[in-house]
């Protein structure tokens, strides 16, 4: 059974922004970089991309804490709860552990969705014929 | 809008397609699907073999651009689809040569045996990115409470005139940043130790954001993965509140596949 997959397709089921923004941060920065093994067939081709994020702590940085810190105080008076008791009820119920293998295992279901197939068929599959 | 192409086309009859590789694999894979890569339209995924290697690519049309989020994402899934069924040495986005032989001649045969040891190291292991974030309440409340000094500017500053207080600002907002930056040394650490026997390399990558935790790329055997699974549900329990984890994988090695011969500017 051949079946088309098509990245740009579908878009039924978006990936969520910070699925982009995981893509981005691996392929833009990891992996191999070609130029080290080949020069003379090179083609310059227009790569449009964000560049992926720098932490560079800075004033900025600074006085966005503060505010953050300032923040904290303003929803505390709001709730009008004893600070701490208020805030560890909401950091127990905002906290996730989300799903092992979340991101890719989920880019994968949808890969596999598309295609209507086994995970194992996608892609290139090493041959268990010979093992030389 | 449109920056002219880094490396000088040839003056001469500019050829319109050229040859984008994802990755190298060994020789003996097969594609059993049409999988549609990169560009617009997107080019069907081909293996260019010789030797005991092939290379993954797919045909782009070089009056376009690539970068977008289709792209990106391609990119990405066919390489992590790949790692389930054979090792696979990722490249990094946007490497386009001229043709196939181009592949051939430049890429697979001079360093045939290079890329064939690296697979074979590679071989029955993949990645897994460890990622955690703090929760922006969880963690300033637990910085005040453990900093007199800044549970004081805090003090002084609430309510403020925020011109007139901004050195204050800047000075609490320093301590946070100071104590952000030592939890995370601390808490990567703590995920180092507790993924040690469970791993055969791993890599700490630089926060991408300003309350990241952890960001630890791990190499690991395939039959590993409950391990890993649980040392990080266990992490998990224990930071529970207070920084929020995911686990990403398995990916194809992007950390471990010689990022140190990139060139520098």
């Amino acid at each position: 059974m051949t079946t088309a997959i098509q990245p740009g397709g579908s878009s039924s089921a978006r990936p969520q922004p910070s699925g982009l923004a995981d893509v981005i941060d691996t392929i833009l920065n990891k992996g191999m970089v070609i130029d080290a093994y080949v020069r003379v067939s090179l083609v310059g081709i227009e790569v449009l991309t964000i560049d992926a994020r720098v932490v560079i702590a800075s004033v900025d940085t600074y006085l966005r804490f503060a505010e953050a810190v300032n923040r904290l105080d303003i929803s505390q008076e709001k709730e009008g709860l004893p600070g701490l008791v208020g805030d560890m009820e909401e950091g127990g119920a905002k906290h996730k552990t989300k799903g092992m293998l979340e991101a890719a295992g989920e880019k994968l279901s949808e890969f596999v969705a598309d295609s209507g197939q086994d995970r194992e068929r996608q892609g290139a599959r090493r041959s268990r014929r010979g093992e030389d | 809008m449109s920056a002219p192409p880094e490396t000088q086309p040839k003056a001469e009859s500019r050829p319109k397609t050229g040859c984008y590789v994802y990755g190298i694999l060994p020789g003996d894979v097969e594609l059993n699907a049409e999988i549609y890569g990169v560009g617009d339209p997107p080019g069907e995924i081909r293996l260019v073999r010789s030797g005991d290697l092939a290379a993954l690519v797919s045909e782009v049309d070089l009056s376009g651009s690539l970068g977008s989020p289709e792209d990106l994402e391609a990119h990405q899934e066919i390489l992590d689809t790949t790692v389930t069924g054979s090792p696979v040495l990722p490249l990094r986005f946007g490497a386009v040569l001229t043709d196939e032989d181009a592949v051939v001649e430049e890429l697979l045969d001079p360093h045939h045996d290079e890329f064939v040891e690296a697979l074979e190291q590679l071989d029955g292991r993949v990645e897994y990115l460890v990622k955690a974030r703090y929760e922006e309440r969880a963690i300033m409340e637990e910085i005040l409470s453990e900093d007199s000094e800044a549970a004081q500017l805090r003090d002084q500053i609430r309510g403020a005139d925020p011109d007139a207080t901004r050195d204050l600002r800047i000075r609490l907002g320093e301590l946070i940043s100071n104590a952000v930056a030592a939890k995370r040394e601390e808490d990567t650490r703590l995920l180092l130790s507790a993924m040690e026997d469970h791993c055969e390399v791993s890599f700490v990558r630089e926060p991408t954001h300003e309350l990241d935790a952890v960001h630890v790329a791990f190499l690991v055997d395939t039959d590993m993965a409950d391990e890993l699974e649980r040392v990080v549900e266990h992490l998990g329990n224990r930071w529970e509140g207070l920084v929020e984890l995911r686990v990403l994988g398995p990916m194809a090695p992007y950390d471990f596949v010689g990022t140190a011969q990139e060139p520098q500017d």
